[in-house]
Order: C-alpha cells, then sequence, then structure tokens
C-alpha cells in the first residue's frame, strides 16, 4: 500500500491563486449591466434565464466539494459500482424535480420561493415549516463550504483552517451582495466551465501517470468480490439506496433548486434540467473514479481521512500544476455553491419572512431588497463562525434530512390535489418527522410487532417514492398503479429485513407516515381548494397593487 | 471485466462532460450574442 504526501504550496501562492479567483469572479459580476436591482432581479433575475446559463448554473450550484469527495470515497470503498451510488442518484435528483418544477410555475408564475406557494395553498404555518427547513439546510450547506475551503488551505498550505474559512466567505460574499441571484447564475457559469475543464483534464490525466488502464487491470485482484461487481448489493444498500429515498427531498426540500425553477424561462426548463443533469453525473461519477483508481493502486487515504484521496491521486502522478487546478476545482464547487445558498436564504428571508409574514404581501421593494442583503451579511457571518468552530452537525444534519423527507409528498399533493387541507399538510410532517426520529435514534427497540408496523410503513414510503416519481413523467394512474406495486413488493421483503438497514427504514418512515397522515386527514375533511387563488395571492413585489397605490 | 470495458467506464466520464460543456458553452454564446443584439442583460 502506498501513502502518498501532500504537494505543499507556500502561503504566497495560496493567496495569490484565491485572489485571482475572488478577483476575477468579483470583476466578472461588474459586466451586468443594469445597476439599480429590483426584487425580482435580486431574486430570480426577472424569470429570463435562458437554456445555457440556466444548465451551468443548476450543475454548479448542485456540485460542491463533497460531490468530489464523498463520490472518490464510494469509489474507494464500494469499487466498481461506487462512484455510480453517489453521482447517478445525485444527478437524478436535478431530473426528478423538473416535472412538478413545470406545475409549480404553471401555478404560480410571480413566486421567487417554493414557500410563498405553500403559503398562498395553506397559510402561514406550513409555510414557515418549510421556510424553516430551507433555511436549516441553505444554513448547513453554507457551513460545510466554508469548512472545506478552510480544510483545502490547511492541508495545501501552511495558512490556518481559519483563513481559508474566512477568505472563501468573504470572497463569496463580495460578488453577491450587490446583484444578488443575477451574480450568482453569471459566476456559476464561469465557475461551471473551469470545473468541467479541469475534470475533463484531470481524470485521463491521473488514469495514463499511473500506468493506464492496463496496469489497472493488473491489479484487479485488489478488489473484494462485492467491489468486482458493477451490481453490487452492499453498494447499493448502503450507498445508492439511502440516497435514492433522498431524491425528492433534497429537490424539494432545496430552495437553492426551486429559485433556479423560477428563474429559469418557463419554456427552458425540461432541457436546462435534462442538460444538467448529464452534466452533474458526468463530472462527480468521473472524479469519484479517481477514487476507484486509488483502491486497485493500492493508495492509503492520508491519515486515514478518505477526502485526501483525489488531492493525494493528483500529487502522486502529476505535476505540480495539475495540484493548483485542483485547488481552483474545489474553490470554483464550493463558491458556486456557498453563492447560490447565500440566494436561497435572502429569498426566504425576503418573501417567506418579510413579504408573507411581516409585511402582509404587501412590502417596500427598497426595504426588501436592503432585508435580502443584509441576510446574504448576517449568513455569511454565521457560516464563518460555525465553520471555524469545526462542530458536529450530524445530528442537525439527520433532522433536516428528515424534515425534507417529511414534506415532499404532503408539498406535492398540495400543488395537485385539490382535497389536501392545512391542518393535513401540518399534522402529516409533524407526525412524520417524530416517527423518523423514533426509528432513527432508536428511541423504543425496532422489534416484534413494532418492527413489523414499521417495515410495513416504510414499504408505504417506498411505495410512495417511486410512485411520485412515476407520476412526475407518465402521469396520474402510472404513478398510482407503479407506486402500489412497488409497496406490496417492497412489504413482502421488507418485513423482517429492514429492521437491519436504520437509516434507510427511518427515511422511509418519513416518507410512509407523511403521505398515510395527509391522505387520511384529507380524505376525513371533504374540502375543496381552487388553484387558481394561488396565482392571486402569490405577486410580484415591484408592482405596486392597487391597495399599495392608494 | 475486460480492459476495454475498463477503459470505457472510466474515460466515459469525461467525454461526457466535454460534450455537455460544448452545448451549454454554444448555447450560452448564441443567447449572449442575441442579448447584445436585443439590449438586454445576459442574466
Amino acid at each position: 500500500m502506498e501513502e502518498a504526501s501532500l504537494h505543499q504550496f507556500s502561503i504566497a501562492t495560496v493567496l495569490l491563486l484565491l485572489l485571482a479567483f475572488y478577483g476575477g469572479t468579483y470583476l466578472l459580476t461588474l459586466c451586468i449591466k443594469k445597476k439599480n436591482e429590483d426584487t425580482d432581479a435580486f431574486m430570480v433575475s426577472n424569470r429570463s434565464i435562458d437554456f445555457g446559463m440556466g444548465a451551468a448554473s443548476m450543475t454548479a450550484t448542485w456540485i460542491w466539494a463533497a460531490s468530489f469527495y464523498a463520490a472518490a470515497t464510494s469509489g474507494y470503498t464500494y469499487g466498481i459500482s461506487g462512484p455510480l451510488h453517489y453521482g447517478m442518484w445525485g444527478a437524478l435528483m436535478i431530473l426528478f424535480i423538473y416535472p412538478f418544477g413545470r406545475r409549480f410555475r404553471k401555478l404560480a408564475p410571480n413566486a421567487h420561493t417554493l414557500g410563498e406557494l405553500i403559503h398562498a395553498r395553506h397559510g402561514s404555518s406550513s409555510q414557515l415549516i418549510l421556510a424553516g427547513s430551507n433555511i436549516l439546510g441553505s444554513a448547513i450547506s453554507l457551513m460545510v463550504n466554508f469548512t472545506a475551503a478552510g480544510a483545502l488551505v490547511s492541508v495545501l498550505s501552511p495558512l490556518p483552517f481559519q483563513a481559508g474559512v474566512i477568505i472563501a466567505g468573504v470572497g463569496v460574499l463580495s460578488y453577491t451582495l450587490w446583484s444578488g441571484f443575477r451574480a450568482s447564475v453569471l459566476t456559476d457559469f464561469a465557475q461551471l466551465v473551469a470545473m468541467m475543464t479541469i475534470a475533463i483534464l484531470i481524470i485521463p490525466a491521473v488514469l495514463f501517470a499511473m500506468g493506464g488502464p492496463s496496469e489497472l487491470m493488473a491489479n484487479f485482484d485488489r478488489l473484494t468480490p462485492e467491489q468486482a461487481n458493477i451490481f453490487s448489493k452492499e453498494a447499493f444498500l448502503k450507498q445508492g439506496a439511502p440516497f435514492f429515498v433522498a431524491v425528492l427531498a433534497y429537490s424539494i426540500g432545496n430552495q437553492t433548486i426551486s429559485q433556479r425553477l423560477f428563474a429559469v424561462r418557463e419554456d427552458h426548463i425540461k432541457p436546462t434540467f435534462l442538460t444538467a443533469t448529464i452534466g452533474y453525473g458526468g463530472i462527480v461519477i468521473g472524479l469519484g473514479m479517481i477514487g476507484l483508481m486509488a483502491l486497485l493502486a493500492g493508495v492509503e487515504p492520508l491519515d486515514g481521512n478518505m477526502n485526501n484521496i483525489i488531492p493525494q491521486m493528483v500529487s502522486l502522478y502529476l505535476p505540480a500544476g495539475f495540484i493548483m487546478l485542483f485547488f481552483i476545482l474545489v474553490i470554483g464547487s464550493l463558491s458556486s455553491t456557498a453563492d447560490a445558498d447565500l440566494c436561497a436564504l435572502s429569498a426566504i428571508v425576503m418573501a417567506d419572512i418579510y413579504g408573507k409574514n411581516i409585511a402582509k404581501n404587501n412590502p417596500d421593494p427598497r426595504k426588501m431588497l436592503f432585508i435580502g442583503r443584509l441576510t446574504m451579511i448576517v449568513a455569511t457571518t454565521i457560516g464563518i463562525v460555525l465553520a471555524s468552530l469545526a462542530l458536529d452537525i450530524l445530528v442537525m444534519l439527520v433532522f433536516v434530512g428528515a424534515l425534507w423527507g417529511a414534506i415532499v409528498f404532503p408539498v406535492i399533493a398540495s400543488t395537485f390535489w385539490n382535497r389536501v387541507t392545512d391542518k393535513a399538510f401540518a399534522w402529516s410532517v409533524i407526525l412524520a418527522v417524530l416517527l423518523f426520529c423514533v426509528v432513527r435514534f432508536s428511541l423504543i427497540p425496532i422489534t416484534g410487532v413494532v418492527g413489523v408496523f414499521f417495515e410495513l410503513v416504510a414499504a408505504v414510503g417506498g411505495g410512495v417514492v417511486i410512485g411520485l416519481m412515476a407520476f412526475g413523467f407518465f402521469g396520474r394512474t402510472v404513478g398510482f398503479v407503479i407506486g402500489t406495486l412497488v409497496a406490496c413488493v417492497l412489504a413482502y421483503f421488507c418485513v423482517g429485513a429492514l429492521r437491519e438497514y436504520t437509516v434507510l427504514l427511518a427515511s422511509l418512515t418519513a416518507y410512509g407516515v407523511s403521505t398515510l397522515v395527509c391522505v387520511g386527514m384529507s380524505l376525513a375533511a371533504d374540502q375543496r381548494f381552487d388553484f387558481k387563488k394561488i396565482n392571486e395571492r402569490v405577486r410580484d413585489y415591484d408592482t405596486p397593487t392597487m391597495e399599495h397605490q392608494s | 471485466m475486460s480492459l476495454t470495458f475498463l477503459t470505457s467506464y472510466i474515460l466515459i466520464w469525461p467525454i461526457i462532460s466535454l460534450a455537455v460543456l460544448a452545448v451549454i458553452v454554444g448555447a450560452t454564446v448564441r443567447d449572449y450574442l442575441h442579448s447584445k443584439r436585443t439590449g438586454r442583460d445576459i442574466v
């Protein structure tokens, strides 16, 4: 086994690289012609983003630093199928949201956040559940990306961890603060071009520098039978399936995606999200192959840290210039996601909190913009402080995942089915999160009848996940039939077996409970909602209302 | 697993990325030229 050390840059080199990256990005935003933003431009770029920019922005936003590290870790751990079980499901998150996104746009063409749509449908409490989960998710993402910057700088140079965190935070804020979402999209394009070019160069460069495919084949006996199997059950159950279950949850719960759904020209949503799906898969699965190559080459992760695999491989086989490219690749990926998180947080505070709940749907646009920029400054400060403290956020991550899983069915059902009631929405989410926690943290023993109960609910949850995906593409009947069939098949296989996979059981429980409660309470209430009201209630804040004019 | 399969399996991803990059850059250049003609901002 080889354990390569990492290449070390001088402090001056790293500072110059960071200055070139953030300085160049800032200068790029000066190309935005319109200097005085309105709220629509600041939050959704006036809903006129074209295909190329939209696809670039969606891809760049969805690729964060952890994407490379986790894909490579998956390749290193699970072998041949590992990168697929990370990158493919991540890519499908982008694909499966677009049919629902088109429905959101049709119902609320003036929306900036999904929360506004839910506010119009169910009122403040349901909206605030969604907005709260969005805020937590984006804040965590911001912190994780700043942490990645600190870690990168500290492993590749003598600079301390905190210096990397602060430089990344200030750098991202500097180019996003004035033009908001428009700056995010414009810089995403440049960052994506850089990231893709670097990925395209690095993957074959590592492969051929280590002796080419024949060298890898010669070491194939290093793989266990599971690692050598492209249809590895272990890789699917431990890596792929929990990720697959999260596919819809991540895309519904993440405002960075909703914001792009509301910003891309309506006729370009499908090609934009399809292209982003393929682009994300290409880059992330490709870089995951470096983990597989490391496994075949017998490279041991430095200090046992899997995040070192890619930099180690690049240091071991390629000249120093490639390390610089890798450095830019990671900084580009984390910055594009961090600026999207800042825009998502500002839009939620502007529209969901100030616009809907404080100004009661009649906000002052100038004050709204001020609040948006202030949110960015506060969020960056919090992100820097939390990242510097290097907190253990596992429990928070688990909780956000539960909340996102619990809201998927109620959100989608509320936009297609006129019988979902406000109480059904709120209670289905609350009960789903509670039962998720019971399973995830083993608050009671998941054995005997209790175990069977949760496994059956999880089977319903599995049917809901597959049924919703089928529904998005093929309509209600196909979705219902496929969902029911899958639930029945899963019930047969899950009982007695799924309790061994706590993470998967808990995630599926969240889906199952929220669906059963939401459907049950809605059917019992017998109310009808007129979807036309959503468009009347979700407004463009830059156009004064009659009430405001008078 | 054959050598050809392993080579293709690893190299197909940068090739896909290259194709997507070409599509995105081509579309953006077209949109940029159009926005210059019409006087609107590209974002």
